[in-house]
């Protein structure tokens, strides 16, 4: 890394602004702002700095509409709004995926929208940490708050996930290197462990490296398990791992003060997937048995929990949830965004600040290009070339205010550095316009009412509930 | 006895769904009431007629005197006999997600594959798959930790991962092959599988029986090896053959029990040395 001599040429500095990339929601970034432009960042990771500071690279100016010839061509916003209502006022199967890079306050219209046209909504855990967010529902979700783990965790485990890479300052703003009021030594202080068959960048500057093989994660914890209820292994080696590890591993753990489990993708996209991190819940709750342990999620996006909470409070589940009969629903394989885009079955579809283009797998994205496409987003990238209607959004914590969840669950207001550029608009009210023009079309065309079919068994059921 | 024949017109890419079309519901209807009907697809409905030819013959005067013959492919089509507690289901094709989900009796065969979920939360009846089906065969809703509590589910071809998951009753028989995680957090009830299991059967189980009768690729370090067992007897019924007992899943106490057929898993034994091994011949030569 070569020296970079300290921005000087800026015109003022916004001071405690909230980074808008990963799970950590850092919170204490200082803006230097030259010209309505943020020109270099204070405390942030490289990942959150050259996002908020490369924000007009391939930005989206202005609203688009791809014409007969499947151009996209710039046009004005009340003609870009009306095309993106009247695919969705005419859809029977719409699906609303992303919100996970937007504010909670755009959730909630989003939300509306949905309920009104009877859509699927769902957001990016159903690509990540879905399988988190069911296993809790089996077993629970001993979580404690990041602040805890920086004053209190001695030991800290990473399973399936390489923070060093992804999460750059979670290791050294909670859980690794900061000094905490009962760890004032930092790092000294703390035990660090990491679970992962590579030997990754996190493992590099941890204590205890635990690199048991791919898809092996379910039997490992079983017997990790097996050991805390004091049974012996029967075998030489579980997953690759030589039984005697495996009894130092749990000696660790057993004697921790204060314990914390920070999982992946590497554990929830393995071999068992909800399973695993069902099992690494009961662990974390036989542990607490003997010692102090809880657990967190290594949440991707920065309001990626936000979209989880906001739903789970509204509707009663986290994501994939099913409007269209009119009641919410919510089944694994049935309402989640890839199975419905490899079924064939959506006939339009919303990206809100999310990438399907990038992320999803080719027989979910050749769906996606046989059916009408609306993309609110604020930069240019391959979901742009599968959408039909473009409508660019405005930046959150930078040029737009909101609030969004840390990965452990704690609610942070974003407050705006600078100006957004005059032809973008912000996402919620995006929403609330789609909303209203479809809420207007959609009274047009006349639903058609529920049919009883059997009045007679009505009755019967009227009297059952009586 | 009254038949209602479907014969399918049009397929939909867009599911639709049936959960209102099942015997409890439709045994008095006539022409007219399916002329009438809308079957919900997506956020919308749309009449039943356009999609299906609905021949109807005899009467009925209660829902148990109902057969519905399906006959298409209904691969798009979702919830069929969810809900029922009567008469007769048979699909000549495939089925889509939760076919039998939730029943409580009557019966459902489907002549061909079932996606996800099928039987998911059955508490009676039976419902028999001529093909394969995929995963959560008999499971729960997710986050319950009750899932199928009685009835009896036969698959004739293979089974996918989670086959199982939560049982709480009743019984689940595959013929085939089994993928991972057979009888997930089990309770209770019997699942017996011919074919083989690559892998984990039978994760943190509290309690209940599974028996498996071809080869099982990895156990669970919470299994603990009980012994060799002839015709074992589970809730009535005799399995005849060896097999090895496993109690477990003891990560959690549990008292499941693991029935594994001996011949085929021998190497499992901890008594086991292999016998046509090179350095065993010769230590049994020198003993000599």
């Amino acid at each position: 890394m070569s020296y970079e001599p300290p921005v000087t040429d800026y015109d003022y500095i916004v001071e405690n602004c909230t980074c808008a990339f990963c799970g950590c929601n850092c919170d204490d970034l200082d803006f230097l702002v030259k010209d309505n432009h943020v020109v270099a960042v204070r405390h942030a990771c490289r990942l959150g700095a050259s996002k908020v500071m490369e924000d007009l690279d391939q930005r989206l100016m202005v609203p688009m509409v791809r014409n007969e010839e499947g151009v996209l061509t710039e046009t004005d916003w009340d003609t870009a709004l009306d095309t993106a209502a009247e695919y969705i006022a005419n859809s029977i199967r719409p699906v609303f995926y992303g919100w996970s890079e937007t504010s909670t306050e755009c959730m909630k219209e989003g939300l509306e929208l949905g309920e009104y046209i009877g859509a699927v909504l769902d957001n990016q855990a159903t690509i990540c940490h879905g399988p988190s967010l069911q296993a809790m529902q089996n077993a629970g979700y001993p979580i404690q708050t990041l602040g805890e783990v920086k004053n209190r965790a001695d030991v800290v485990v990473y399973s399936g996930s390489n923070a060093m890479n992804s999460h750059p300052r979670h290791l050294a703003r909670w859980a690794v290197y900061p000094r905490g009021y009962f760890r004032q030594r930092g790092r000294f202080d703390r035990t660090v462990v990491t679970m992962d068959p590579k030997f990754s960048d996190t493992a590099k500057c941890s204590d205890m490296w635990i690199g048991f093989e791919q898809n092996g994660d379910y039997g490992f914890y079983n017997a990790i398990r097996a050991v805390i209820k004091g049974k012996k292994l029967q075998s030489e080696s579980v997953s690759g791992i030589p039984a005697e590890d495996i009894y130092e591993l749990v000696d660790v753990m057993k004697n921790a003060e204060f314990g914390v489990l920070f999982f992946g993708l590497g554990l929830t996209h393995t071999l068992g997937k909800q399973r695993n991190i069902d099992i690494a819940i009961k662990m974390v709750q036989d542990l607490n048995a003997m010692s102090k342990w809880g657990l967190t999620p290594m949440r991707g996006h920065f309001n990626v929990n936000g979209f989880n909470i906001f739903m789970a409070f509204e509707t009663g589940w986290a994501f994939g949830v099913d409007f269209c009969r009119g009641w919410g629903r919510y089944m694994l394989g049935e309402t989640n965004t890839i199975d419905l885009l490899v079924r064939k079955e959506p006939d339009c579809f919303m990206v809100v600040a999310a990438d399907p283009g990038a992320h999803f797998p080719n027989g979910a994205n050749q769906h996606l290009a046989d059916i009408p496409v609306i993309q609110v987003d604020i930069h240019w990238g391959p979901s742009t070339e599968l959408a039909d209607v473009v409508l660019p959004g405005s930046f959150i914590s930078v040029e737009c205010a909101g609030t969004s969840y840390r990965m452990d669950g704690v609610p942070i207001y974003m407050k705006k550095a600078i100006d957004k550029p005059e032809t973008c608009r912000d996402d919620e009210w995006i929403i609330r316009e789609l909303k209203e023009r479809v809420m207007k079309l959609r009274e047009e065309t006349n639903v058609a009412e529920k049919y009883v079919p059997n009045p007679i068994m009505d009755l019967k059921r009227l009297e059952k509930e009586e | 006895m009254k038949t209602i024949t479907f014969n399918q017109i049009k397929t939909s890419s867009i599911a639709l769904e049936f959960d209102e079309v099942i015997p409890d519901n439709i045994y008095t209807w006539d022409n007219s009431d399916f002329d009438a009907y809308q079957v919900p697809i997506g956020n919308s409905r749309f009449p039943i007629t356009d999609f299906f030819d609905i021949v109807i013959e005899g009467e009925a005067e209660s829902p148990a005197e109902v057969k519905m013959v399906l006959n298409g492919d209904y691969g798009r089509v979702k919830y069929i006999g969810c809900k029922m507690s009567a008469g007769e289901i048979i699909v000549n094709g495939n089925a889509d997600l939760h076919a039998g989900a939730e029943m409580s009796g009557g019966k459902v065969t489907v002549h061909g594959n079932v996606e996800a979920h099928a039987g998911r939360e059955m508490s009676g009846g039976k419902l028999e798959i001529m093909g394969n089906t995929k995963e959560f065969c008999g499971a729960s809703y997710i986050g319950e930790w009750r899932g199928m509590t009685g009835g009896e589910i036969i698959v004739h071809g293979n089974a996918g991962k989670q086959c199982g998951e939560c049982l709480t009753g009743g019984s689940i028989h595959v013929l085939g092959d089994c993928d991972i995680l057979a009888g997930i957090h089990m309770t209770k009830g019997v699942i017996e599988i011919d074919g083989n299991v690559n892998r984990w059967p039978g994760g943190q189980m509290k309690n209940g029986n599974i028996i498996i009768h071809g080869k099982v690729g990895r156990l669970l370090e919470g299994f603990v090896e009980q012994g060799i067992v002839t015709d074992p007897e589970v809730q009535g019924k005799v399995y005849p053959g060896k097999y090895i007992e496993y109690k477990g899943d003891i990560a959690l106490n549990g008292k499941g029990a693991l029935y594994i057929d001996a011949e085929k898993n021998r190497d499992r034994l901890s008594t086991w040395i292999e016998e046509d091994d090179e350095y065993n011949a010769i230590r049994v030569y020198r003993e000599q």
